[in-house]
């Protein structure tokens, strides 16, 4: 304890860490925040890619809130995969750009979180033209989804609706995530600025406010750079 | 190449930011120890580079760990960049050097913002914010700046972050070094090379790379909140090494695409690059001599074998020259391939 350190000192630095004021925070401050400064949702996907390497092993990650809120609603989604697994794997296989693939229900929302490679829009127009009728079976079960069913005949509203599902996704470096934000209100602005980089604590309260679910970083990868196809010729399996 | 006067007045710029600069000492970095180990590359490393060291033989090696402030005091606890400078010594009797930091990315591009920033970010009084003025960051949904260390009365956090809300290039690096913390063990902390170098397979296939060391025992740092020790890391790594503990890293090489950042030191390269593991280090002994183990050792981060390169990396560039400034000042060995 440093000896000009009084008891005050020592109640304000425990402040932020008590669970009282994060509560009472997130009731007051950071609402009067987001009125005062606020902040647009982040659009969510992989972002665009520069690099061949930036088109290997993109994460998706669908986060889509179910029509009826209970177990019984939960059941309905369960069974809808269950009973359709022959065909999402057939039409997974046919794909053939997917390195992993799985449905999860979290609350009262049916997820989907898949590796693949290449572009977000081919990717899901390989869906539908292989397992649209899967997709349609799942879709009309969550909020919204009637708008974009049958997805074969809604191709490029239901590219539009999957896209508006899919997660932000958080970039692996906290200034990125500034660069983010700036971006989306138009600022490209690189030298000299005028920002306030201890307001970052601040950004990033107020966009997980705006976007409540998020990827968090690019994810790891085992072998990061190789496709489907490349590592399944690798191991002898066939593609 | 940067020519000589600038790279004197680089090294003059760090010096001239230092609190007791140390005659016959490295200018920051200065607290440091030397270990003794071996590095035996992976089966796949000669079919990236043919520099010696990848191709299978174990390779002893120098390194020398160190706290990134300058000056004699010792402050491991406090929250600092810290250095892992590696030197391999050939079969041929040459040496290739591999120097890096906790610090993953550069605060700078090139020497004009360095001398820019050497001219922000200067040495300032550093004391406790009063408790009403934290009040009023958490307010704002700021987190107040840190309490002093024990005996910390200055530091160039201030110019840092200045220069950082000007140019955001250098917010990332800046950034990171402000909450860097401080490592349990050496041997717990990643250290990244930052600069790109070219590395030159047996085809001939030239491939800009990124190094860094990843330890063995996993990454931990000390919890922000406990007490600073001033000196505990040589006491651990001593007792580790003595107790044979684990203390290896692996050598991970990553390969950049065309278009990446590739001399631009304060851009990370994207988490989807292809990774090889080159290798693996082990540490066996902290030798009594610490002279010849590390303090008179002059790494300098140009001194490449035969199928490595640097890159135009203008950073990398003007370190070949202030080490060597900085290695005549304090009396260093030479820049010689031995």
């Amino acid at each position: 304890m440093a000896a000009d350190e009084g008891w005050f000192d020592r109640f304000v630095d425990a402040v932020p860490r008590h669970r009282l004021f994060k509560h009472v925070a997130s009731w007051t401050l950071v609402p009067f925040w987001a009125r005062w400064t606020p902040v647009k949702p982040l659009p969510g996907g992989p972002r665009p890619a520069m690099q061949p390497g930036d088109n290997i092993q993109c994460m998706m990650n669908l986060i889509m809130p179910l029509k009826i809120k209970s177990p019984i609603g939960r059941a309905e989604a369960a069974l809808a995969i269950a009973q359709n697994k022959d065909a999402i794997y057939a039409g997974l296989n046919n794909v053939g750009t997917v390195h992993f693939a799985r449905f999860v229900i979290v609350g009262d929302n049916i997820c989907m979180f898949s590796v693949y490679d290449g572009d977000f829009t081919n990717y899901i127009r390989d869906f539908i033209a292989t397992i649209g009728e899967v997709f349609n079976e799942v879709v009309k079960l969550v909020e919204g989804g009637e708008k974009v069913t049958p997805c074969e005949k809604n191709v490029e509203a239901f590219i539009q609706w999957v896209h508006e599902r899919d997660l932000y996704q958080v970039p692996d470096t906290a200034t990125d995530f500034l660069r983010d934000q700036e971006a989306l209100s138009g600022d490209k602005a690189a030298s000299p600025v005028n920002d306030d980089l201890t307001l970052l604590p601040r950004r990033l309260v107020l966009q997980l406010r705006a976007n409540a679910n998020v990827s968090l970083g690019s994810g790891y990868r085992a072998y990061p750079g190789f496709s489907v196809a490349q590592v399944r010729k690798q191991l002898g399996i066939g593609w | 190449m940067v020519d000589a006067s600038v790279a004197k007045r680089l090294v003059e710029a760090i010096i001239a930011n230092l609190p007791a600069p140390v005659p016959g000492e490295r200018p920051v970095h200065t607290i440091g120890v030397g270990v003794k180990g071996r590095f035996v590359a992976s089966d796949v490393a000669r079919t990236y580079c043919i520099a010696e060291h990848f191709k299978g033989e174990p390779i002893p090696v120098s390194v020398r760990f160190s706290n990134g402030l300058g000056g004699l005091e010792q402050h491991d606890g406090w929250s600092d960049v810290r250095g892992m400078a590696t030197r391999f010594h050939l079969p041929d009797g040459t040496a290739t050097d591999l120097i890096a930091t906790t610090l993953g990315e550069f605060f700078v591009r090139n020497v004009e913002d360095f001398f820019e920033f050497a001219r922000v970010a200067k040495l300032e009084p550093y004391r406790r914010q009063s408790p009403w003025r934290k009040i009023w960051d958490i307010l704002q949904l700021k987190v107040p700046a840190r309490n002093p260390y024990p005996k910390e009365t200055e530091n160039v956090n201030a110019g840092a972050l200045r220069y950082a809300n000007r140019h955001r290039f250098a917010q990332l690096g800046v950034f990171q070094a402000a909450v860097i913390g401080a490592p349990v063990s050496y041997v717990r902390a990643s250290y990244h090379a930052v600069h790109t170098f070219v590395v030159t397979g047996p085809d001939g296939t030239r491939r800009p790379v990124r190094f860094s060391w990843q330890p063995v025992a996993g990454v931990r740092n000390i919890a922000p909140t406990a007490v600073s020790h001033d000196k505990y890391l040589r006491e651990e790594l001593e007792n580790r090494l003595r107790r044979r503990r684990p203390a290896r890293f692996m050598l991970m090489m990553t390969i950049g695409e065309a278009d990446d950042a590739l001399e631009d030191p304060t851009k990370p390269w994207p988490a989807t690059r292809v990774r090889i593991v080159m290798g693996t280090l082990t540490l066996t002994e902290v030798p009594k001599d610490q002279e010849a183990a590390g303090r008179r050792i002059s790494f300098n981060p140009c001194r490449l074998a035969p199928g490595i390169e640097a890159s135009g990396d203008p950073i990398l560039e003007a370190r070949l020259g202030a080490y060597e400034v900085s290695r005549e000042m304090r009396g260093g060995c030479p820049f010689r391939w031995s």
